[in-house]
């Protein structure tokens, strides 16, 4: 027997998840690892500024903010696809009816 | 004693009256476009029909929490929780990219009106919905009574000569007729609009509520800088004061602990070892720009295992949330869910960010709230900021009705989850099946004002740590729903047996860590925030990260040891369909 091919809109949606997975691991990855490196066990006086930002604050957490900003752009324009989600059952078997509220379980 | 500085002028109260105003005529409009269909898909699910501002702007984690808790923090531990809520950075695109789109399709092929009527269908297992029933009503119940608090402190705060803002108040005094009366008025606000409305009405609520958060911020961002003197200065300062304070702090936290001791309440060895911690770095004023933070009591706020945990909390909280979840089910369409990504994305960047700019600013301008009081930092900083200004009381009252739509609009898009919980999940599931529209309708009401006056008897002797709260119902939904619906969206082989086991050892992981945190006694490992709501962190890790670790393996090893499910029904759920299906 054949194997049925895959709902069109789970297969984009997978590709989706599996791109969206690795955003979040290199987020979490970068973030975590500059701010503890750069922010945690310093002295103050060691500290610099950048646009009125603690450097560890701007380089571990407002530079990647932007960087996944910039990505959900490509993301939501770009890179997911439409497809159509499909109709309720009920309004499927009504076409156009009133639906019926006694939608029982 | 009251005064105009410690008080909101008449114009913050006419905001908010405007903004209850507003919100009961949405409820209104809403119930008209529910009367046009039929009742349980329109109340509870708004006919399917959220566009992309609507889901952007609503399908968040954004509560009370996000202008008390939150600010509460940035103001008491300074810039590391940007890194606690760096999170967010991520949250729209995890929580819209991974399962929206799968869950919308997967809730209209099975007909599902609420997150147990997905699983439920999904699993084709009546005990997975009930199970899902039974966590959501735990984690929502807990959130909804925390942010009644919330609602009614803020209504106190905007009352004319409530003296909510007195810095002499102490925490436990600060439980008036000012404070009833705001319970009383939030309450019956939130109750009554979500109850005509339904799900619409929270989310059009919850909508309009989010934009004036908006420019509630961007307007405290500019005055809190203009008054600093920007984001540098700001910090400066409140290193400054931190320090000038750190002697007066010192000898607090080494006096907490004396009483600690002579209560017995710890033993010695625990004394020492707290207070080895108030002579530590954490409590010098320099560690309000560094991390791990600065704390009031010597404690480790954000050691790694905490900001490692966090990048968790918040993205598996926003996707593993059923009233996020059940938002995604009522979306238009698949365009309107990948544009909602990239308007939620702008939004957060515009919220949180300066959120913490202004507590920062804040802690440089009102420097010495005490423990207990840290949550009106907003409030408190917006009066202060306001009042040179003309008109300042109304944009005052601009600033604060924020917080208050944030409150108003989470409890309501928890109403409408509870009511549909226990209306169409157990009512309706095992009870009367054959219940008429009119039955169902008249149920639903019922069920909301009992839901708000249990949450309005919990609140008359409120709960402590708002933030807390949010994390653990959070954490809870995270743990509980993430993996399993996960399985649910994209695993053919997951079994009835296995997303129960999923459900169960996720949910039962953080809630046992809670328990065994809250009873084990004078447990504090001093890390995390100061709360009596503290988990166990085993390993030094927050419980949402052993939840889903538990959730993941229980899943998978349950799914593949039990029967695989009946092939057509995968089919049905899984396979491209014929267009004619």
């Amino acid at each position: 027997m054949s194997q049925p091919a895959d709902d069109p809109v789970l297969h984009s949606a997978r590709r989706e998840a599996i791109v969206v997975f690795i955003t979040w691991v290199c987020a979490f990855a970068w973030t975590v690892t500059v701010c503890y490196l750069r922010g945690y066990n310093r002295k103050l006086e060691d500290v610099s500024f950048v646009l009125g930002f603690p450097d560890w604050v701007f380089w571990g957490i407002i530079v990647p903010w932007g960087a996944c900003f910039a990505l959900s752009y490509w993301f939501s324009y770009f890179f997911m696809t439409d497809a159509d989600l499909g109709t309720d059952p009920d309004e499927a078997a009504t076409a156009g009816g009133d639906g019926g509220d006694a939608d029982h379980a | 004693m009251p005064s105009d500085a410690s008080s909101a002028g008449y114009g913050t109260l006419v905001m908010l009256m405007l903004l209850i105003g507003a919100s009961v005529w949405l409820g209104t409009v809403a119930q008209r476009v529910v009367e046009r269909g039929s009742f349980v898909k329109g109340y509870f699910l708004g006919n399917r029909g959220l566009g992309a501002w609507a889901l952007a702007l609503t399908a968040t984690v954004q509560s009370g929490g996000t202008f008390m808790g939150f600010p509460s923090l940035v103001y008491t531990h300074g810039w590391i929780v940007a890194l606690w809520i760096a999170g967010y950075m991520v949250v729209p695109i995890t929580g819209f990219g991974v399962l929206g789109k799968r869950l919308a399709q997967l809730s209209r092929r099975t007909g599902a009106i609420t997150v147990p009527d997905l699983f439920r269908e999904r699993f084709a297992s009546p005990a997975v919905g009930l199970t899902a029933m039974l966590f959501i009503l735990l984690y929502m119940s807990f959130m909804m009574v925390a942010q009644f608090k919330a609602g009614a402190l803020i209504m106190k705060v905007s009352w004319p000569g409530s003296g909510a803002l007195a810095l002499t108040e102490d925490a436990g005094g600060g439980y008036d007729r000012y404070y009833y009366i705001g319970l009383s008025i939030f309450a019956a606000t939130v109750v009554g609009y979500t109850l005509i409305g339904g799900f619409l009405a929270a989310v059009w609520t919850d909508l309009f509520q989010s934009i004036m958060m908006f420019f509630g911020v961007v307007m405290l961002f500019v005055l809190a800088l203009r008054a600093t003197g920007g984001i540098e200065n700001a910090t400066r300062g409140a290193v400054d004061q931190l320090n000038r304070l750190e002697p007066k702090l010192r000898a607090a936290a080494e006096r907490q602990v004396d009483d600690a001791v002579a209560k017995g309440a710890i033993s010695e060895s625990e004394a020492e070892r707290r207070r080895e911690a108030a002579r530590g770095r954490n409590l010098d004023g320099d560690a309000y720009a560094l991390g791990p933070g600065f704390a009031p009591d010597g404690r480790t706020f954000l050691p790694l295992g905490l900001a490692f945990s966090f990048f968790f909390t918040w993205v598996y909280a926003g996707m593993g949330s059923p009233a996020s979840i059940v938002r995604v089910m009522a979306s238009k369409s698949t365009e309107h869910i990948r544009r909602s990504i990239f308007l939620l994305n702008s939004y957060n960047a515009m919220i949180y960010v300066p959120l913490v700019v202004i507590c920062i600013c804040g802690r440089s301008l009102i420097p010495d709230l005490p423990a207990g009081k840290t949550d009106e930092v907003i409030p408190r900083l917006t009066v202060k900021l306001t009042e040179p200004l003309p008109a300042g009381s109304l944009l005052a009252g601009l600033v604060l009705t924020a917080p208050f739509g944030a409150v108003m609009a989470t409890v309501s898009g928890y109403l409408v989850v509870i009511a549909s919980a226990l209306v169409r999940d157990v009512y309706q599931r095992f009870v009367r099946p054959d219940a008429s529209a009119t039955e169902i309708r008249r149920l639903t009401y019922v069920i909301m004002i009992v839901v708000g006056l249990i949450a309005f008897a919990a609140n008359l002797k409120p709960v402590a740590y708002l933030q807390a709260i949010v994390v653990f119902s959070g954490s809870g939904g995270a743990s509980t729903f993430v993996v399993p619906a996960l399985m649910a969206a994209y695993w053919r082989r997951a079994t009835t047996a296995g997303t129960l086991a999923a459900m169960i050892a996720g949910g039962g992981t953080l809630i046992g860590l809670y328990v065994t945190g809250f009873v084990l006694p004078g447990y504090d490992p001093l890390i995390g925030q100061v709360t009596k709501f503290r988990p166990y962190f085993l390993l030094g890790l927050d419980p949402i990260v052993w939840g889903l670790s538990a959730s993941l393996v229980a899943g998978i090893a349950v799914s593949l040891i039990t029967s695989p499910p009946r092939a057509e029904h995968i089919s049905r759920l899984f396979d491209a369909q014929l267009a004619s299906a």
